[in-house]
């Protein structure tokens, strides 16, 4: 059957790969009833926003035995959600931009304006 | 905010809100952070008011450039598929280059998209609401998203944690 799954072990950092005859044909069943990994990043992504089914969430665990890089992208999803939610603790070092003085003097006038109103 | 003259529009009106609502400011927060959140709804609002178009060039923006990462059956391709992060999130955190480049990898998205991911992601803002406010349909919304998280996964890999002179300072 073409385009089964069967990837080559060389520096390969999954756990399971064709290192001898049981894990090949463990991982063409795991790569058979799995979703393909370009598939995986998109149920990931949706897995940050709402809950999965346990049925997927099974599919998963069983996909990142034959697939590190599926395994290291939901991680790194975290992580990017975590940079992100840490974006106020660094706003200096996040944006070096300030107003202008010539923005400053418009707001401290306009200000002055408001107060006498 | 891209253009300065609309951040300073909405530098302003913070103030002024700032200034007509003092009295409810308990001090319970710091200043800084009261007006922060002052305007952080300022941007929300400017966002709704732009409007609810997204192009398709917004949402096409990755499809070319990261098709070969996968080979045609799917599967990734073993040479450009997800690094190993090092060293882990919290160190890198620490370092103000490493914002430097958070910023500018979310300057590459295209805005609707970067302000979508900063409702979600910094603000952790419920996905319906994001759809209610900026009047979005829950598709484009994930696929917004999606797009948001793979680009910035992606620029973070190839402009920080693949690059050698982030280990040197």
């Amino acid at each position: 059957m073409s385009g089964e799954y069967n990837p080559s072990p060389e520096g390969n950092p999954s756990l399971l790969a064709r290192r001898n005859r049981f894990q090949t044909a463990l991982v063409k069943f795991i790569g058979r009833h799995t979703p393909k990994c370009r598939e995986v990043v998109r149920i990931l992504s949706q897995s940050m926003d709402s809950k999965l089914s346990l049925t997927m969430r099974i599919k998963l665990r069983l996909h990142y035995l034959i697939c590190a890089w599926c395994q290291r992208y939901e991680k790194q999803l975290h992580e990017l959600r975590k940079f992100a939610s840490s974006v106020p603790d660094h706003v200096d070092d996040f944006s070096a931009d300030t107003l202008s003085p010539a923005a400053k003097e418009r707001l401290k006038e306009a200000l002055r304006e408001e107060r006498r109103e | 905010m891209r253009r300065p003259e609309i951040a300073e529009d909405l530098v302003q009106e913070t103030f002024f809100a700032a200034v007509r609502t003092s009295g409810s400011f308990r001090g319970k927060s710091s200043e800084r952070s009261w007006l922060c959140s002052i305007l952080k709804n300022k941007i929300c609002d400017h966002f709704r008011k732009l409007g609810r178009e997204t192009s398709f060039t917004d949402l096409e923006f990755l499809d070319d450039e990261l098709s070969h990462k996968f080979v045609p059956q799917g599967f990734w391709n073993h040479e450009h598929g997800p690094f190993e992060w090092k060293p882990e999130a919290e160190v890198v955190m620490h370092r103000a280059e490493f914002w430097e480049t958070f910023r500018n990898c979310l300057s590459k998205l295209p805005q609707r998209v970067a302000h979508v991911f900063m409702l979600r992601e910094m603000e952790g803002m419920e996905t319906e609401q994001i759809c209610r406010d900026l009047n979005i349909s829950p598709n484009n919304l994930w696929v917004m998203l999606h797009r948001a998280r793979m680009a910035l996964r992606e620029c973070l890999e190839m402009n920080w944690f693949k690059d050698p002179q982030q280990e040197s300072g």
